[in-house]
């Protein structure tokens, strides 16, 4: 952690208006994006992030990581929000197995040709993400396992390395590709089944 | 190599981690395999809207409510 983060939470800690909201506006965003990301309320991302800043402020100037602030903020968040989640909406989660690509004996891929040639990529992104295609996304997004969702954010949103977001999970890096990976599949063919269908 | 092996390292291909003689081969497969053409297309899509969709804006009465909430806990503890 810098020096210049050390004074922040110093200040902040003893409630000087002026550094909470600088530590606000570098690290606010990022922490409700990810809190969101992995609960899906906007009101449980609330309740996350007053938590961690909380946390951050409290517990920051004894912060003696060698680590940057941000990536302890983000394993703090990660574990605030998959912990808010334990037992919520579990109806929703849908086994990732059903949305794993099926394959016959000799490797190749098994299934309707005509569903198996679907390709809505042809859609412009801003039409992927309005209207009945953005219902269909987030009901999508809904429907990955909480710690699925949370590497999902971590990597794509926040653009961190397979690295630096195994060391936020506490996870290895290879766990965290599998998972990526077993996520992206599912959210594509969640998507392939209501977006083909629409096309 | 056969769409089960192609599928199995589709990230590692968009992500340029693979060695140059397994992107030969993966390509290969892709110029005669229409239906992994599809999956690298849809998923490649999929990637990126998932992210986009999740590039959400903390709202400002929410940030006004947190610097309220904080201020208040920090002073008065």
């Amino acid at each position: 952690m810098s020096g210049d983060d050390r004074i922040l939470l110093a200040r902040a800690a003893a409630g000087d208006g002026e550094a909470l909201e600088t530590l606000m506006s570098r690290y606010a965003s990022r922490i409700y994006r990810l809190a969101y990301g992995i609960t899906r309320s906007a009101a449980d991302a609330e309740e996350v992030v007053q938590d961690v800043f909380l946390q951050v402020v409290h517990k920051g100037t004894g912060f003696e990581g060698r680590a940057a602030l941000s990536s302890w903020i983000y394993r703090i968040t990660t574990n605030v929000s998959l912990n808010k989640r334990r037992g919520k909406r579990r109806e929703l989660e849908t086994s990732l197995d059903e949305l794993l690509p099926r394959y016959r004996a000799d490797g190749h891929r098994e299934g309707d040709r005509a569903y198996l040639l679907t390709d809505w990529s042809g859609t412009p992104e801003r039409e992927l993400l309005a209207g009945e295609s953005r219902r269909i996304l987030e009901a999508a997004l809904d429907r990955l396992p909480d710690h699925y969702r949370a590497v999902l954010v971590l990597k794509d949103v926040e653009e961190l390395s397979n690295e630096e977001v195994a060391a936020i999970v506490g996870d290895t890096v290879a766990a965290v590709k599998t998972r990526l990976h077993r996520a992206r599949m599912a959210l594509r063919e969640q998507l392939t089944r209501q977006l083909g269908a629409r096309s | 190599m056969t769409c089960r092996e192609l599928i199995d390292v589709l990230q590692d291909y968009l992500d340029r981690e693979l060695a140059g003689d397994v992107v030969a081969e993966l390509e290969r497969h892709l110029e005669d395999c229409a239906p992994c053409r599809a999956y690298l297309a849809t998923y490649r899509k999929a990637r990126e809207v998932g992210a986009a969709a999740g590039r959400v804006e903390m709202p400002e009465e929410m940030k006004t409510r947190l610097r309220r909430f904080l201020l208040d806990k920090l002073r008065g503890s």
